[in-house]
């Protein structure tokens, strides 16, 4: 009797429940087990795990499965309301970017019309005109941070992204 | 009989994709039939990978919060409960980490180095095994086994796991769930003996 054949039954017999094996591989085991004290131990071993393991029950009590279902939807709900927050930034940075580009030929204009009128050097006007076409995102920036996140709840903007959020699932 | 089995297949993938499609929405009501359907085994894995009721509890909260989180990542394509399995043992290393740093995979080494040989032991009265129905006792058995033993038992006896699942799941490879399983029916042995 060698390793490999030890190794082979340790195999088999540790597939032989679940993964299940080849007739073949069947008879070659019973011949074994019949010949190698050490494999047939193991075997005894191995039904009277399984059958120790199996007549041991954990059950779960109904107050842990509800807390736990009450814990899951306050997070989901949690989750929702980020998911719809950052949406909102999202969609807020957009109109902004959007607010600056159009408006940005406007403000050159101004800008230029204003440094005409006034006689001032392009080193001021320059820089006023690009702090003026880029307010809007900036205030958008601003109000983001500094509104903290409770100040959007149950407001119409997050209602309405929520249910879009929820539209769109 | 091949039809058969191909309408069990093709029953588990719509299942497996309807569940795959519910935590991606993160529908609540898919949620809580999931919570449902898995409790008992969920926390019966916990409780043998922890050895302590009250800390299983925490983690199986811990784990339904974690599957709502990563419920995106979950493709359809293999079994739920395989994927379920794998997050609750996420999250029990996470917390046997944080908790005592000698724990789960600190016996990695070692155990990967012994050689997968029968002990020459003789025949015990294991049999008794069998005639024993005292929970208690067989919690108290696999108790003094080591953690790492104990979940590749649970996984294979109660879950019904395939080797090859169980090495996936708990990210070794497959020869060390073999060993691992012959550890711990040979470590499961003495301790029921003692109590026989």
């Amino acid at each position: 009797m060698n390793s490999n054949e030890h190794g082979r039954a340790m195999d088999l017999l540790t597939r032989r429940e679940v993964e299940g094996i080849a007739e073949t591989d069947v008879r070659w085991l019973e011949t074994h087990l019949a010949t190698c004290e050490d494999c047939a131990s193991f075997e005894l071993a191995l039904s009277g795990a399984e059958k120790a393991m199996r007549s041991f029950t954990v059950m779960a009590s109904a107050s842990l499965v509800e807390s736990t279902q009450a814990r899951v939807h306050a997070r989901a709900q949690q989750l929702a309301e980020q998911q719809a927050r950052t949406v909102l930034i999202g969609v807020s940075f957009c109109l902004g970017v959007i607010t600056s580009t159009l408006t940005a030929w406007m403000w050159w204009k101004f800008g230029g019309w204003v440094a005409q009128s006034l006689g001032l050097p392009s080193g001021i006007v320059e820089p006023g005109v690009l702090l003026f076409w880029l307010l809007p995102a900036v205030v958008i920036a601003v109000l983001m941070v500094v509104i903290p996140p409770t100040a959007f709840e149950g407001s119409l903007a997050q209602r309405y992204m929520r249910d879009r959020l929820r539209g769109m699932q | 009989m091949v039809a058969a089995a191909f309408s069990t297949l093709m029953t588990m993938e719509t299942e497996e994709a309807q569940i795959a499609s519910g935590l991606r929405r993160r529908d609540p009501e898919v949620l809580d039939a999931l919570i449902e359907q898995y409790q008992h085994r969920l926390l019966r894995y916990l409780v043998h990978l922890t050895g302590e009721r009250a800390t299983a509890e925490d983690l199986f909260q811990e784990t339904w919060i974690r599957v709502l989180e990563k419920g995106h990542q979950y493709d359809g394509k293999s079994r739920f409960a395989t994927w379920l399995m794998t997050i609750a043992h996420n999250v029990a290393i996470d917390h046997l980490r944080k908790r005592r740093p000698a724990s789960l995979d600190e016996m990695r080494d070692t155990e990967d180095a012994a050689p997968f040989e029968p002990v020459a032991e003789s025949p015990s009265p294991f049999d008794n095994v069998s005639a024993m129905e005292d929970g208690a006792r067989i919690q108290a058995a696999l108790e003094q086994i080591a953690p790492i033993f104990r979940e590749v038992l649970v996984l294979r006896f109660q879950e019904q796991m395939k080797l090859e699942e169980i090495a996936k799941l708990i990210n070794v490879p497959l020869a060390t769930v073999k060993t691992r399983l012959y550890r711990g029916v040979t470590a499961l042995r003495p301790a029921l003996r003692g109590h026989g």
